[in-house]
């Protein structure tokens, strides 16, 4: 009953609201997420109990673990994206990949920072090159990068395949940053499940992970419109944009 | 010998609960910097969005 | 009248190494400029830590492929920009040969030339750091050599997208070196055992990491390298 109703049915929910209900999801999406993230916080804040070992310190886990977990989805969807594009073109997919990526560097770099301020009362130290935190750090810069590369390349066609390249090797080290703990001797604990987490961390820590999910989801829908209205008027006046240097010029006149 | 007992006694009591006390500095940094961060994100997104006119957005 | 047959992928990739090396070798541009700031770099590694040889001694693993980083992002720029000039790539994509065959010959290569970089360094870090080769020239070259191919493949796939767009000098290794962080900390704690001795015999597990670092990123390079360069 109690893992039906807080583990299953904000899940059903939020699956519902994105497919189903999407025209509204600009509406509902933003309701879901705070009334989600207000029970999350707010138990996790005032209500559950503090932990055995690391006491009021553990609750940056609901802000923390959500945070990771969403980065983490945003990102496979970018990866996902950059494999649709190479096999079917379209200005959707590549909107779709600039959002996720985005929204997913958002939601990791706040993880990453508050994986950093947790460590400071628990490991004794804001920073350790211990191989989650190492490819965190790799992860946070390579998608700067990608971030970096959509930036400075004017053409929209060749800015979405390179991306989607990057995107793809980018993509490789999303796995390792996820196993890096069972692989690895990692001051990072191993993966926690259900049945190593108390009952009473587990109502927060879920409501606080689909909030996050919708806040992902909210941003990344706003941040496709964006790009697709962005992708429209660089189509529409190609003769507006400068060309990207040698490769569009007649051989002999560079 | 008993002021061996006496020391142990005392001892014990300043072993602690093994537990962090306190850091709820920690935490509302924490969820501040999250709140903070996701706000204006949202606020970004608002400032970004695209103007609905025919001619189309120049950005 | 007949399509003219593709010449085969190896064959064409042979074809354009041989071709690099010879123009590299006519020149020796890149490589001389790849000696002189790979010395250099080395050099202003040990002024920055001071005369503490221990120190150096036990991370010249490190700064050795540091070194060899910073020289690559050097060579790997400039083995795209020859091909810029005078529309070569151009010319090349027309040829009836396989596209990944340029992946292919350029990733080999940056390979030899940065394998030939890391071979002329030892013997200067052996005279400035007081390094000696424990384990070996078979197992040094197998480190130089797995670890160059980890810097080569995905250096090559990015160089040729930083080469067209805007602030190319910065884009190449701000893609690059976030990605073979992992591959560069492997082959820099092989070195480590190379140099200093490998008492727990565990040179075979980083070997086996940098082999699988290289599948992937040749793997990757292979596939997506002709949707880089296709107009």
């Amino acid at each position: 009953m109690f893992i039906l109703t807080t583990a299953v049915l904000p899940g059903v929910i939020l699956i519902l609201l994105l497919t189903v209900g999407r025209k509204y999801a600009h509406l509902t999406l933003p309701v879901y997420a705070l009334i989600t993230l207000g029970i999350g916080h707010g138990v996790g804040l005032f209500v559950a109990p503090p932990d055995r070992e690391m006491g009021d310190v553990q609750r940056i886990m609901y802000a923390h673990v959500p945070a990771v977990w969403s980065a983490l989805v945003a990102l496979v969807i970018n990866f996902g994206c950059s494999v649709a594009y190479l096999f079917n073109p379209s200005w959707k997919t590549d909107s779709l990949a600039e959002a996720s990526a985005e929204v997913g560097l958002l939601f990791g770099a706040v993880g990453v920072l508050l994986g950093s301020i947790w460590g400071k009362p628990t490991w004794g130290v804001y920073w350790t090159w211990d191989p989650r935190l190492t490819t965190a750090a790799i992860m946070l810069v390579a998608y700067m990068g990608y971030l970096a590369l959509r930036r400075f390349v004017e053409d929209p066609e060749k800015r979405a395949t390179w991306s989607s390249v990057v995107g793809i090797i980018a993509a490789v080290d999303l796995p390792i940053i996820w196993f890096s703990v069972k692989w690895w001797r990692s001051l990072h604990q191993v993966q926690s499940s259900p049945k190593t987490t108390d009952v009473a961390f587990q109502l927060p820590l879920r409501l606080s992970s689909y909030a996050f999910l919708a806040l992902a989801a909210l941003f990344i829908i706003h941040r496709y419109r964006i790009a697709m209205s962005e992708r429209k008027a660089e189509v529409a006046l190609p003769e507006a944009l400068p060309t990207d240097a040698q490769a569009n010029r007649t051989a002999g006149v560079m | 010998m008993s002021s061996l007992m006496l020391l142990a006694q005392v001892a014990a009591g300043e072993v602690g609960s093994g537990r962090i006390q306190g850091g709820w500095g920690y935490v509302w940094a924490s969820y501040g910097i999250t709140w903070g961060a996701l706000t204006l994100y949202a606020l970004s997104l608002w400032l970004r969005r695209p103007k609905n006119s025919p001619v189309g957005p120049k950005e | 009248m007949s399509r003219p047959r593709p010449i085969g992928m190896l064959r064409a990739a042979g074809v354009l190494l041989g071709k690099d090396l010879l123009i590299e070798w006519r020149t020796r541009a890149r490589l001389n400029a790849l000696v002189f700031f790979a010395l250099s770099t080395l050099l202003l590694f040990s002024f920055a830590l001071g005369p503490d040889t221990k120190l150096l001694e036990r991370n010249a693993g490190g700064y050795l492929w540091l070194a060899i980083l910073f020289a690559s992002t050097l060579s790997l720029g400039e083995s795209f920009r020859v091909e810029y000039e005078n529309a070569c790539m151009d010319g090349l994509r027309l040829a009836p040969a396989d596209a990944r065959a340029i992946f292919l010959s350029k990733a080999v290569g940056n390979t030899l030339l940065l394998v030939l970089l890391g071979g002329l360094l030892i013997p200067v870090m052996v005279a400035l750091y007081g390094v000696k080769v424990v384990l070996g020239v078979g197992d040094l070259l197998t480190t130089l050599v797995l670890g160059c191919m980890a810097l080569a493949a995905p250096g090559c796939v990015y160089a040729a997208i930083a080469n067209n767009a805007r602030a190319r000098d910065v884009l190449l290794p701000l893609l690059l070196f976030p990605l073979i962080v992992p591959a560069l900390l492997a082959a820099t704690k092989a070195m480590a055992l190379v140099l200093q001795g490998d008492p727990m015999d565990q040179l075979g597990s980083w070997f086996g990491l940098l082999g699988g670092f290289n599948l992937i990123y040749w793997g990757l390079g292979f596939v997506l390298f002709p949707r880089v360069i296709e107009d």
